[in-house]
């Protein structure tokens, strides 16, 4: 099942994507232990279930051509390092970051399962409206082409204060920034986060 | 957090409430226990509910919602009355104080007792723990924000802190753990109705300022808006912008919102959720921009919905900013998934088909890079300057060599630089400051003292007395050429100050004089444009003592209020409790997060915890002839009703119902899993916590109330 989404999530650029570890054996095992030691806090709970996930073998060899890459976990402000291991453009498996400064290895459980933001099935692929009830795919085209004049025809009518934005904390710093810069440039101040609620 | 997450290593006792980080900030915990273990340091929980963190308490203080400015001005007053206060500091570095003493004074620890529900005596034991372990370092959530008073409970906050002298010290501080992983770098950003990036304001010096920085002529932004006076008009905020849409209240906008853009925005995290529901059907356009569908794919059922595929931000980059304020380089881990695109592509796409890319874009060639040079050039109020993306991106690189204990690097190529340049890192050679208002070493190396920002004196409407707000005489960072307090440097390039010079000529020769650039001040206990100009307790909108009101009483109402009538004394009905006689609080769990369209769409933490419930006492839950696992309805005053699974539990205490708020996918008891595009329907679902959290918001803030709200339960 694994196996599946990490290739489901490679259709761009990528020829193969490869996963050593039995993927079916690994997510039973992650998800057992993880009901029998719910009852533990987050940290010490993941850092076993982590442990146990690969199998020993796996977990030590590096996959063939891999890269290790450095990011940050999405999910809380403590800003936890992740270590990514990326084969052929895939993000086949995901390390603690022992050395962080401020995590030093540790991870949540949001923080241990972040690589299905990536795999997760759920994830959309493609622009999607609603026509008479039922979704319907787009392409990016049709969407931003429909967005803006939308957009551009209640600025006319309506004035720019007809539209509201809801920016966002889980985006970058420089994001940010370009949604605030965005409705200046719109002309309202009508935009606001989350960190207002 | 005026300190940081590692800092917290050297507290001698800790103070949480309205924080349940055990849950909602886990791998801080490490640093936590070990004070604890190492310091000895005694841990205070104050929370309605007995969390995850309590259990790791050694003293758990149970209080009403909504009480905790009370609590608060009875420990600063029992400080005081004791004698334990901070005489050195507060003569030094404290304006307000006598005034603010005067109204702490009405807090008795029985006075305390009978709002709070705290035992006097607990009180009284809080207080001395507090006066013997310093520094303490104090940390509340949205538990101590979330309220109509939210305003004035978190300034009780700050002033315990000042009282006790635990202030720009090490192991001391007001250490807020922010909720979202970039909620820090977002609010920098000013992603918010009331100011621009970098806190300026909505000022014409604030708008001049920002068209330098973007090279745009400010008359041409100014032709962006309706009319000019709009520019300086708060905008409607994120806890009440489907009124505009409602028509329901009045509002002070020329139309109403016809339009709107959820960027990365989980929609289940509004209070009344029910009501907004019904915004997003009379919405001309609505445009959801997320990696999953919100819950507001399912709940907006008009053919006026788009949904666009933006990736997640393991596949872009960029810098975040931590609790501590740390910036941090998120490399991109993969390539935008399927047909998804990154933020930074949609807002590039959009601006162009908008006729405004040119002007919008004129600095900025290299993305993400020339966005973060753009805002080193104009975020100087804080402090933004001095991270470029290169410095960031060594950091990264170079993470192992940074001390647990310090953040500063020791050798290598950050060597002497703090963990991420905390901001204020004034410039591109600063270190970054890794605890604000630190007056112990020099500000070149990190040190800081309180900003001048409130004039030079004022004299007080509550006494009559008048008092020179800089900083006394000998206190200041080491080096400074001014030994004692100063204003904020302005006209080193004429016509410009700190914070406008863009040549940033001000800072650098402040800097060099051993100053701050911002001056140096008292902290204020008096903030004389609020409406309580000192924090005092006032009633929850929806109280459950109505014997209080009278004594308490909440606002006036509030007419304007980001461009909506706000009702406050209007909407505090003490009949209410007859027919809504429990207390609504909501929180987090550890599986998930906001409103969990993220969390509740990954297969690993839907299965760790798949199934929305609200907390009842057992005594209660008896009483109500209902049984542990049943379902139960929870109906708000407003008409907002779920239905949940009934979990018993004495976390909570008879009057009190808890729920975490990360649900959705069902509305008012009906599943609407068919709304989503098929497939794409989270995991897991449950009734949403937030169409049952109440009316309410902050007097200054407008920050919705979903901690002290009123509720009915009954069987399903």
């Amino acid at each position: 099942m694994a196996q599946r989404k990490i290739h489901s999530s490679s259709t761009i650029g990528t020829k193969t994507s490869r996963v050593t570890l039995n993927p079916k054996v690994a997510r039973r095992s992650f998800l057992k232990l993880s009901v029998a030691t719910a009852a533990l806090t987050g940290a010490a709970m993941t850092t076993r279930m982590t442990a146990k996930a690969a199998s020993p073998a796996a977990a030590k060899a590096a996959y063939p051509d891999s890269k290790m890459v450095r990011s940050i976990c999405t999910h809380c402000a403590v800003g936890c390092g992740i270590n990514a291991e990326v084969q052929n453009g895939v993000w086949v498996r995901q390390e603690v970051a022992q050395d962080h400064p401020v995590s030093r290895g540790g991870y949540c459980c949001k923080g241990a399962s972040a690589i299905d933001m990536v795999t997760s099935e759920k994830r959309l692929k493609s622009p999607m409206k609603r026509v008479n009830g039922k979704w319907q795919k787009i392409t990016w085209d049709q969407a931003m082409s429909e967005v803006s004049a939308k957009l551009t025809a209640i600025r006319e009518k309506d004035g720019p204060d007809a539209l509201h934005l809801n920016g966002s904390a889980k985006v970058s710093t420089e994001m940010a920034y370009l949604q605030r810069k965005f409705a200046a440039f719109w002309g309202s101040n009508n935009v606001d986060h989350q960190a207002r609620i | 957090m005026t300190n940081s997450l590692n800092d917290m290593r050297h507290a001698k006792s800790f103070i949480f409430i309205g924080s349940n980080a055990a849950e909602a900030h886990p791998i801080s915990m490490q640093h936590i226990l070990h004070a604890k273990e190492v310091n000895n340091a005694p841990i205070i929980v104050v929370d309605p509910r007995f969390t995850k963190l309590a259990a790791k308490a050694t003293e758990f203080v149970r209080i009403r919602p909504g009480s905790d400015c009370a609590f608060i001005m009875g420990l600063i007053n029992e400080i005081i009355q004791n004698g334990w206060e901070d005489k050195e500091f507060i003569s030094t570095r404290v304006a307000g104080y006598p005034e603010m003493v005067e109204v702490a004074s009405k807090y008795t620890p029985e006075e305390v007792e009978n709002i709070t529900g705290i035992p006097a005596d607990q009180v009284r034991k809080v207080a001395k723990i507090l006066a013997t372990n310093r520094p303490t370092s104090l940390t509340w959530c949205m538990g101590g924000t979330q309220h109509s008073i939210g305003s004035s409970i978190t300034r009780a906050f700050c002033i315990l802190q000042l009282v006790l002298g635990n202030m720009g010290k090490s192991g001391g501080g007001t250490n807020i753990f922010r909720g979202h992983d970039n909620v820090q770098g977002a609010t920098d950003m000013c992603v918010l109705a009331d100011n621009l990036p970098g806190y300026y304001g909505l000022s014409d010096g604030a708008w001049k300022h920002w068209c330098r920085v973007w090279d745009v002529d400010y008359d041409y932004i100014a032709s962006r808006f309706k009319e000019k006076e709009w520019m300086n008009a708060k905008g409607f905020t994120l806890a009440r912008w489907y009124e505009g849409v409602l028509g329901e209240e009045k509002i002070e906008q020329y139309t109403p919102i016809k339009a709107m853009i959820q960027w990365g925005c989980g929609s289940n995290s509004n209070s009344q959720y029910n009501r907004v529901v019904k915004a997003y059907n009379k919405l001309d356009l609505f445009v959801i921009i997320d990696p999953f569908p919100t819950m507001a794919a399912a709940t907006c059922t008009t053919d006026n919905v788009y949904l666009l595929p933006c990736s997640s931000q393991y596949e872009t980059s960029g810098s975040v900013t931590s609790t501590s304020r740390q910036i941090q380089w998120r490399h991109k881990i993969v390539d935008p998934i399927g047909g998804c695109r990154d933020d930074y592509t949609i807002m590039k796409d959009l601006v162009g088909r908008l006729g405004f890319a040119d002007e919008f874009y004129k600095n900025i060639k290299e993305v993400p890079e020339d966005i973060t040079r753009e805002i080193n050039k104009g975020t100087l109020t804080i402090g933004y300057n001095g991270q470029t993306p290169e410095r960031i991106k060594k950091h990264m690189e170079n993470w192992h060599t940074f001390d647990i204990e310090t953040l500063q690097a020791k050798g290598g190529p950050c060597d002497g630089e703090y963990y991420g340049m905390p901001w204020p890192c004034w410039t591109d050679t600063h270190p970054g400051t890794p605890i604000l208002y630190d007056i112990s070493k020099s500000v070149a190396e990190g040190g800081l003292p309180f900003r001048n920002r409130f004039g030079l004196e004022t004299s007080y409407v509550m006494s009559g007395r008048a008092e020179g707000q800089l900083a006394a005489a000998g206190v200041c960072n080491p080096g400074s050429e001014v030994k004692g307090g100063y204003a904020e440097f302005k006209d080193v390039v004429p016509g410009t100050n700190w914070k406008t010079d863009l040549s940033q000529k001000t800072i650098k020769d402040a800097l060099a004089r051993g100053m701050a650039p911002f001056g140096n001040a008292r902290a204020r206990c008096v903030v004389w444009t609020f409406p309580d100009q000192v924090p005092i307790h006032r009633e929850p909108l929806h109280s459950p003592r109505p014997d209080l009101i009278e004594k308490y009483p909440t606002y006036e109402d509030k007419p304007n209020h980001f461009r909506v009538f706000t009702r406050y004394k209007s909407e505090q009905n003490p009949d209410m409790v007859k027919e809504f006689p429990y207390v609504l609080t909501t929180g987090r769990m550890v599986e998930h997060m906001g409103g969990g369209a993220e969390t509740r769409s990954n297969k690993y933490l839907s299965e760790l915890q798949p199934e929305m419930y609200a907390e009842i006492n057992p005594v209660l839950g008896n009483n109500l002839g209902l049984r542990d696992g049943e379902m139960m309805w929870i109906e708000s005053p407003e008409g907002g009703k779920v239905k949940v699974k009934a979990f018993f539990t004495e976390r909570v205490d008879d009057k009190t119902i808890f729920m975490p708020y990360h649900f959705g996918g069902t509305l008012m008891g009906e599943s609407l899993a068919g709304n989503y595009p098929a497939g794409h329907e989270p995991y897991i679902m449950g009734d949403s916590a937030n169409v049952c959290t109440n009316y309410g918001y902050d007097i200054i803030t407008q920050i919705q109330a979903t901690k002290d709200g009123l509720c009915k339960v009954s069987r399903a």
